[in-house]
């Protein structure tokens, strides 16, 4: 997995393209490591290239979102694709992430 | 068409071995969602055989076997393992385990494939996907 940081203002994207599975969920997890520094960050997971999950990569985005929790940022997802979306749904941690379509709409949530 | 398999147990081995199996069943034309399917309930049922069956320990193999026809697709996959009773695995999207960061892939399987089983005391998942309904007519 490649995983590209831009920041958009005060907002940090994370732009993942490739499998988020067993392979790649330490590297996933890595890279938050310095966000996890800063208090009250604002952070977009932006899945446009993830094609596929698992439930490793399920729980490495769960371990992610809790650990941003605690140091009171806040997270969302955008642009995650329908059979994801579908995985999330059957687990039901979909109630755990805020997911929106697009950019813009996870934008103006902050 | 069968495939039949034995895979060391060696998590980085298992994305690629399931890519190639999947590209071996293009005669059939899976369509995404059946694709995506069988790589999701292929990949938990290894990770589990390799991780929970087998310790991470490389000298045992996992085999794993895939009969297809136009009718459906018949997984298999075995482990050397002490076995598990699957009836004690606790169900992962009660409230209290929800936000666990473990137990959904016997779970998963058991949501995408239309018929699952565990046999010799839980070292081997059988999982049968039915090809009427929708699951073809893909590239």
């Amino acid at each position: 997995m490649d995983i590209k940081l831009e920041k958009i203002n005060d907002i940090q994207l994370i732009v993942l393209d490739g499998e988020l599975n067993m392979e790649s969920t330490h590297k996933f997890k890595e890279t938050f490591k310095a966000i996890l520094k800063e208090r009250n960050a604002k952070v977009i997971i932006d899945f446009a290239k993830v094609p596929f999950i698992d439930s490793s990569g399920i729980a490495a985005l769960i371990e992610v979102c809790q650990n941003l929790g605690k140091v009171n940022a806040r997270a969302c997802l955008c642009h995650v694709n329908k059979k994801i979306v579908n995985v999330f749904e059957i687990t039901k941690v979909h109630k755990l992430f805020k997911i929106f379509e697009s950019h813009q709409e996870a934008l103006r949530s902050f | 068409m069968t495939i039949d398999a034995r895979l060391p147990s060696d998590v980085e081995l298992v994305p690629g071995a399931i890519k190639g199996w999947l590209k071996q069943l293009g005669p059939l034309k899976l369509n995404e969602d059946a694709v995506f399917g069988l790589q999701l309930c292929l990949q938990e049922a290894l990770i589990n055989a390799i991780r929970h069956g087998h310790q991470d320990n490389k000298a045992l193999t996992v085999h794993c076997s895939i009969v297809a026809d136009p009718q459906q697709i018949m997984i298999e996959v075995a482990d050397q393992g002490k076995g598990f009773d699957v009836n004690a695995v606790p169900d992962p999207t009660a409230a209290e385990n929800i936000g666990k960061g473990h137990g959904r892939g016997i779970y998963l399987i058991r949501q995408t494939m239309d018929e699952v089983a565990f046999l010799n005391g839980g070292r081997t998942i059988r999982m049968v996907m039915k090809l009427k309904g929708g699951r073809t007519g893909g590239h």
